[in-house]
């Protein structure tokens, strides 16, 4: 089954928001209906604003990454721990691929950015860089054309499909 | 499933500290990926997760029934997913408000005051739980041992000998043992659907004879679903201010309720825990400890005390058995022989007696209501009319005039909250133990009993009053 309310690009605000170093968690199913899930480790964009990447560990995701390898279908949430702004993407064309020299170096920063979002909570930096810490030889990129974008900040509107142009 | 990974060993990751990740999919196999507020320990082999919005989450569960959690330990940053089955939803009970309480201290600490609204428990089945690979910080000491702990204050409960001595030490014993230094025990009054605080430890007014309804607040919902509440954050809308108690009357959930008698307590506390003592016959109290530091009791703690209140509840019906002297038979009228008034003051103590609740005022100020506001007016009129000091709870008991429940009457938490409540407000009047079942009356100033509204008609149970007039003993 395909689910759309994407149509073209992203929304630039949307893109922003996806690509600012947020807790992300990234989904998918078994052709058996078994559902998995595993922490990716940074986003980016494609220049056209078609295509989005995230950053998985191999070694955290090997049941996601057989999935996603079997059918392409993924979701993926993004959540902006200080304020709870949250907001789900799916796709079904996703694909593994290997990541570039920027991807690595953006791993560094992207662990820095988010111990100092979850500070907010008093959560100790120690605990932030053990819980965020991956080689980048061991990260692969997932990437996928989003077909769908929910609105999943918590509240009564959690998962209804988030219009363009407007802010998660 | 990994033999050597059970959810027992991992509840830490269960606090809401971090929120968990939840997986599921659709029967046409799309993925739904969402945080979720609270994963609940139920048992080794259950765990449940809050409904508060129906979503894709919900939606795909009752469809497909499998999700995967993946969840964080706190203080080590390992990350663990869990493979489980929904099994069902409950919307009431013991689970939901388990449940519940839990989700008003995570909703303050993450600041969703007001957002979070439990409509459901959804209890899942475990399959599977896997340890994910990656760094971890080492895992610190814990501060104290806990079982150790819990064998002392197990110990120190076993060699009680009353109940008045059993209260105290285990209050004494939770503070020395597990350093939980704000502590109350309540007695449940079944009838009067509330309880009552005859021991605490830790404040500055001790707060004993104040009186808190089934259903409001921590304490009252651990007693009415009878189910250990743990709240690891502040959690306003579970405390137990003034305002709540107001409420719960005005809404005619109870009776009025002793107002007069603050209740013990931390204004705002950061982590809040409630445990039912269970007796054989239905609840006997509810144990209550707080603390001023977030994230302060663990569910390991949870277990010890749960322990421990099973023990106490047993330990309370025992010694209640216990105190009544059924080998010798007490004297019928046991004539007062010392002179109690020995170093008595020329002037009466006023006593006052309200047929309506059997509250009783001293000199003006309140000292007491029910049971044990008509229990001492009773030994009152019988010293006064007979100048006799030494009882027994036995003729209490048989003693229709004061109305004592039959099954659970609770008479000698009653006495020790009577004892208690003279000893912190009345000098001049007393009354102390003597042996088994046996109390002794002691007074230092004549008395003045004033019974305030005689009726023709005593309300069942109320002890009748032949005079109006004030009547120096």
């Amino acid at each position: 089954m395909r689910i759309s309310n994407v149509e073209g690009p992203l929304d630039p605000s949307l893109i922003q928001f996806l690509t600012s170093q947020l807790s992300i968690q990234v989904a998918a199913c078994s052709d058996a209906g078994e559902p998995t899930l595993a922490r990716a480790l940074g986003a980016r964009m494609s220049a056209d604003g078609h295509r989005l990447a995230l950053m998985v560990p191999v070694s955290q995701a090997r049941e996601l990454l057989t999935c996603i390898a079997a059918n392409g279908h993924i979701a993926a949430v993004f959540n902006e721990p200080e304020t709870h702004r949250t907001v789900q993407l799916k796709g079904n064309d996703a694909r593994i691929e290997a990541i570039s020299a920027a991807d690595a170096a953006a791993l560094g920063p992207y662990v820095e950015r988010l111990a100092r979002r979850l500070q907010h909570y008093q959560v100790p930096e120690a605990f932030s860089r053990a819980f965020y810490a991956a080689d980048p030889a061991d990260l692969v990129a997932v990437s996928f054309s989003p077909s769908a974008v929910y609105g999943q900040t918590p509240g009564p509107h959690a998962g209804e499909p988030l219009k363009p142009g407007k802010a998660p | 499933m990994n033999p050597y990974l059970s959810i027992d060993t991992l509840r830490n990751c269960l606090e809401g500290v971090i929120p968990a990740g939840v997986a599921t999919c659709s029967r046409d196999l799309v993925p739904n990926v969402s945080y979720v507020s609270q994963v609940m320990y139920v048992d080794q082999d259950h765990i449940a997760l809050s409904f508060q919005f129906f979503n894709k989450t919900r939606e795909n569960i009752l469809a497909n029934p499998l999700a995967t959690v993946l969840m964080v330990d706190p203080d080590t940053a390992a990350r663990y997913r869990m493979k489980a089955r929904y099994l069902r939803t409950e919307t009431q009970g013991p689970l939901f408000e388990r449940m519940k309480a839990r989700l008003a201290g995570i909703a303050s600490h993450e600041g969703l005051v007001g957002v979070f609204r439990l409509r459901g428990t959804d209890v899942y089945r475990i399959l599977d739980i896997e340890a994910v690979p990656g760094a971890e910080l080492p895992r610190q000491l814990p501060g104290r041992a806990i079982l150790p702990a819990l064998r002392q204050c197990s110990e120190r409960l076993h060699n009680c000998s009353s109940l008045e001595d059993l209260v105290d030490n285990l209050l004494d014993a939770l503070d020395r043992s597990l350093g939980l230094s704000h502590s109350m025990l309540l007695i449940a009054d079944r009838p009067g659907a509330k309880l009552y605080v005859v021991a605490s430890r830790g404040y500055p007014s001790s707060g004993i004879g104040a009186e808190i309804p089934l259903g409001v607040g921590v304490i009252g919902i651990a007693a009415r679903e009878q189910v250990p509440i743990r709240i690891m954050f502040t959690a306003a809308e579970y405390a137990y201010t003034r305002a709540v108690r107001e409420q719960a009357i005005a809404e005619g959930l109870v009776d009025a309720l002793e107002q007069v008698i603050n209740l013990p307590g931390l204004n705002e506390p950061s982590s809040q825990m409630a445990i039912p003592l269970p007796g054989i016959r239905g609840l006997i109290g509810v144990l209550y400890t707080e603390s001023q530091q977030e994230c302060r009791f663990s569910y390991d703690l949870e277990d010890a005390l749960v322990t421990l209140c099973a023990q106490a509840g047993l330990a309370i019906q025992g010694l209640q058995l216990a105190d009544e002297p059924r080998l010798v038979a007490p004297p019928a009228d046991c004539l007062c022989i010392e002179d109690p008034l020995a170093d008595a003051s020329p002037d009466p103590l006023r006593v006052e007696y309200h047929d309506r609740d059997h509250s009783v005022f001293i000199d003006g100020d309140y000292l007491i209501k029910g049971v044990a506001g008509a229990v001492l007016w009773r030994i009152l009129n019988d010293y006064r009319e007979r100048g006799r000091v030494d009882f027994s709870n036995r003729e209490l008991r048989l003693d229709s005039r004061l109305g004592l429940p039959e099954i659970s009457d609770n008479l000698e938490a009653r006495l020790i909250l009577l004892s208690r409540r003279l000893q912190e407000r009345s000098p001049f009047l007393r009354i102390e133990k003597t042996g088994r079942g046996r109390f002794r009356l002691l007074l230092q100033r004549p008395l003045v009993l004033v019974p305030m509204n005689p009726c023709a008609a005593p309300p069942p149970g109320g002890i009748s009053q032949p005079a109006a007039s004030a009547d120096q003993a």
